[in-house]
């Protein structure tokens, strides 16, 4: 069991695709869940999140992986930081960004964060 | 397209809002009408996380609301009013704010409310609301996001 355990808590089904396609790229990862806001408030969300962390978490420090900063996933995520062993809230996730918690996820958490964050914007461009 | 939306929603400022409904409107100002946000300034920060800077968020008590809304809705700037309940859109029509349709974007499961749509859960107090606010003249519609079709809901109240 590793150090770390993640959350996508992300609008409509785009959590559960993008742990599909993180694990059609780097295999089925036993310490990734995710959550959808469909039909929740923000309190029922997080109830949701907790739960889920209560579950499966054991203990393990928890990063929260949101779409958009500022929408009701990553509000819901905010609020938890510093709860339920909750150390950050990455916003605008995308398949780089999951991959890197992959490969990343043992490093210390100052490394990991800023790794994660330059890998996954590096991994943004345009082909024309 | 510039305009006024009223909306009710539990989540406030967020994607829908500010995406959805804020690349519609282009909205300058999203006033918030809220007793209890208007004293807590971390929890406004959090609701403003994520605001173009093109949009400027206010978070209102009941009476500032009053106060200001008229002069606000005359300017002719696209605002957004939300508030997290139909009693407050209510008190806001009672009180002479002119509304003419209020937007309910997102009441949710809880004690006692039954699902009229996957975001919208009304109680018994919430129905008499959405009565009250058409007998004021206000419609009262369904829409989450500007490209959904807007249901009336006065007629899911009966």
């Amino acid at each position: 069991m590793t150090g770390r355990c993640g959350v996508v808590v992300a609008h409509g089904r785009l959590g559960e695709g993008l742990l599909s396609a993180l694990t059609r790229v780097a295999g089925v990862q036993d310490n990734l869940w995710a959550v959808s806001n469909d039909e929740l408030d923000t309190e029922s969300l997080m109830a949701e999140i907790e739960s889920l962390l209560a579950e499966r978490g054991a203990g393990r420090e928890a990063i929260l992986f949101s779409d958009l900063d500022g929408g009701s996933c990553c509000q819901a995520c905010r609020r938890l930081l510093g709860r339920d062993s909750v150390r950050a809230v990455f916003y605008g996730v995308n398949l780089p960004l999951m991959i890197e918690f992959v490969f990343l996820q043992d490093l210390p958490f100052d490394q990991f964060s800023a790794a994660l964050l330059t890998k996954s914007r590096g991994a943004l461009g345009v082909h024309s | 397209m510039s305009g006024v939306l009223f909306r009710v929603d539990e989540r406030l400022i967020h994607g829908q809002v500010v995406v959805g409904w804020g690349r519609r409107l282009h909205p300058d100002r999203i006033v918030v009408v809220s007793d209890d946000l208007s004293r807590q300034p971390v929890e406004q920060d959090i609701y403003r996380t994520g605001l173009p800077a093109s949009i400027k968020a206010v978070f209102w008590n009941f009476s500032e609301a009053v106060d200001g809304l008229p002069a606000l809705l005359d300017s002719g700037k696209s605002i957004i009013v939300l508030t997290e309940d139909l009693d407050t859109m209510l008190r806001l029509a009672s009180a002479a704010v002119t509304i003419e349709e209020v937007n309910v974007g997102g009441l949710f499961a809880g004690e006692g409310r039954t699902r009229l749509l996957p975001y919208v859960w009304f109680d018994a107090e919430d129905e008499e609301r959405v009565r009250e606010l058409e007998a004021l003249g206000v419609r009262v519609v369904a829409q989450d996001v500007p490209t959904t079709a807007p249901v009336r809901l006065r007629e899911r109240v009966g």
